[in-house]
């Protein structure tokens, strides 16, 4: 055998990948002017974030049962519970509309006259950022406050649900719809006794997901005046007062946590049923 | 002979069952009461309806030079903060998994940094950025930058958990590095699902920077949110179609690419 047999064979190399890399570097050059940055502020971030980061830290460690600082860790904690109050409000609003659309939307319950316009309308629905729904229709119409908040947020979820609850559906097991169909149920009665037992933990697991999504949100819609937490970090940012925005924080932070986990373990019980079972991947978060 | 066996019992649902259930409803009577719910007024302001119908029938077209500049910014911001936050990703998730971090107490912090890292809406960083280097698009750049790295991060290193571990013991085997480890086993492996999940993310940050210009952050939710309070209805209308084609055409590319990626 000579060495020759040996030499490692060249790795293919498509012509138009490197085109294709070529062309988004060059844009991300071109996009790097576009966003003018400023790089002697960005020097300073470090100093700032320390200045600034110890400033929102010392309004933690203020007795917090004391006169002022009682009153801004109630006043950041109920500003929070009105944003979860409103990503409640809207998850369930996108619940109970994406649910009866995912039924129309499935190709396997839905005629295809149905189905496919439907989806048309889904991913538009999904494009469109919940902000826009919020400054356009709800705002103008409920006025500054969470409801505008729950009601964007509500539509807006809709695209997304939609399409997650269809796939469900989609993936469910065509013997259950066959059986009930074979008993000659109607329409109606296949989705009810065959496709809803079936979908209905996997699609409330989404709902769920998408309160967690919805919840951060809620902050964010509360920056362009829905209310809640984001309406009191953005007048608190304006005033630059750290340490009330540090106190905002971190009810953000810790309420996010527990609302998360307390959302996750039911979605897991919800998939995995009561008896302990062990998840690979919950094991290792 | 043949006895029809009675039908079974249903089983009764446990009162846990509706003990849980009726805490639900009660927290979301409480919730629907704390944000005062109420649908009437969508049904009252008939007229409303109409203008913004009428808006987005008709936009204002002659204003729409004037945002061409506006989303470009848009667009860069989403393009820079985007690669960027894929690149601090791929490096830090190597840190937030058990398959490729095996010092027990850095693995565990970096899990726990992150969960409080992701518990920050995008907008709270815009704002601490726009604090620390002043308004602008640099700021919405930057804070982009930390929203998107903490999503990428956290679906990598859930990706990285659940690598193959044939070519790990390899490596191991043949007596590579914690870095030839990763660089040989895990990048390759993990190659395709991080780039789109880089791709996704692209695609939400443009659809979020809408939202940074009301903090001062820059690109076309500046615009959208000076005409919306003069209530310009033609402008808004304008802003945001142009927008929705953005945000469309971008869903799009990044959808084929991610279909061509998956093959």
């Amino acid at each position: 055998m000579t060495a020759a047999g040996l030499v490692r064979p060249r790795r293919p190399r498509r012509r138009w990948l490197l085109a294709i890399e070529v062309a988004v570097v060059v844009l991300l050059v071109v996009a790097m002017w576009g966003i003018a940055p400023n790089w002697e502020r960005l020097a300073q971030a470090p100093e700032s974030l320390v200045r600034y980061g110890w400033l929102m830290i010392s309004g933690l460690f203020h007795n917090p049962f004391e006169a002022p600082w009682s009153a801004h860790w109630l006043a950041a904690i109920g500003q929070m519970l009105a944003s979860v109050a409103m990503a409640w409000i809207g998850t369930l609003i996108a619940a109970a509309l994406s649910l009866p659309l995912a039924f129309l939307a499935a190709s396997n319950v839905a005629p295809r006259w149905v189905v496919i316009p439907l989806r048309q309308v889904l991913n538009l629905l999904r494009s469109i950022p919940d902000v826009l729904f919020a400054i356009v229709i709800f705002m103008p119409l409920y006025g500054l406050g969470p409801l505008a908040g729950a009601l964007a947020l509500g539509i807006g979820s809709v695209g997304s649900l939609g399409k997650l609850s269809y796939e469900v559906i989609e993936g469910m097991a065509p013997q259950t719809i066959e059986a009930v169909r074979a008993t000659g149920a109607r329409p109606f009665q296949v989705v009810r006794w065959g496709v809803l037992p079936q979908v209905m933990p996997e699609i409330v697991a989404f709902w769920l997901y998408r309160f967690e999504i919805n919840i951060r949100a809620g902050a964010i819609l509360g920056a362009i005046g829905a209310g809640g937490i984001g309406s009191l970090l953005k007048s608190h940012f304006q005033d630059r007062n750290w340490d009330q925005i540090g106190i905002g924080l971190a009810v953000v932070v810790i309420i996010t946590v527990i609302v998360d986990s307390i959302s996750a373990a039911t979605r897991h019980r919800i998939i995995a049923g009561g008896r302990v079972r062990p998840d690979p991947v919950a094991q290792l978060s | 002979m043949t006895t029809v066996a009675g039908r079974p019992r249903k089983p009764r649902t446990a009162w846990k069952v509706w003990a849980w259930l009726a805490v639900v409803a009660g927290l979301t009577v409480l919730a629907g009461w704390s944000i005062d719910f109420t649908l009437s007024p969508s049904i009252r302001n008939v007229d409303y309806w109409l203008r913004t119908i009428l808006a987005f029938i008709t936009p204002n077209w002659s204003y729409f030079p004037r945002i061409v500049e506006p989303l470009w910014v848009t667009f860069s911001i989403s393009l820079v903060a985007a690669a960027f936050a894929a690149l601090f990703a791929i490096v830090v998730a190597m840190l937030a998994s058990r398959v490729t971090m095996r010092i027990e107490w850095v693995y565990r912090l970096s899990r726990w940094v992150l969960a409080v890292w992701r518990s920050l809406p995008d907008v709270v960083w815009a704002m601490l950025f726009v604090a620390m280097v002043g308004s602008g698009p640099f700021a919405g750049t930057l804070a982009m930058i930390a929203f998107g790295f903490g999503i990428v991060v956290k679906l990598t290193a859930e990706t990285i958990d659940a690598v193959d571990r044939g070519p790990l013991d390899a490596v191991d085997a043949s007596g590579g590095t914690g870095f030839q480890r990763a660089r040989v086993a895990v990048v390759p492996a993990i190659l395709p699902n991080f780039a789109s999940y880089a791709l996704y993310n692209f695609e939400s940050t443009v659809r979020a920077s809408v939202v940074l210009g009301y903090v001062g952050a820059g690109g076309v939710g500046t615009a959208l949110a000076v005409q919306s309070k003069a209530g310009n209805y033609e402008n808004v209308a304008m802003i945001v179609l142009a927008t929705l084609v953005l945000v469309i055409v971008i869903d799009a590319l990044s959808w084929l690419l991610r279909r061509w990626l998956s093959r």
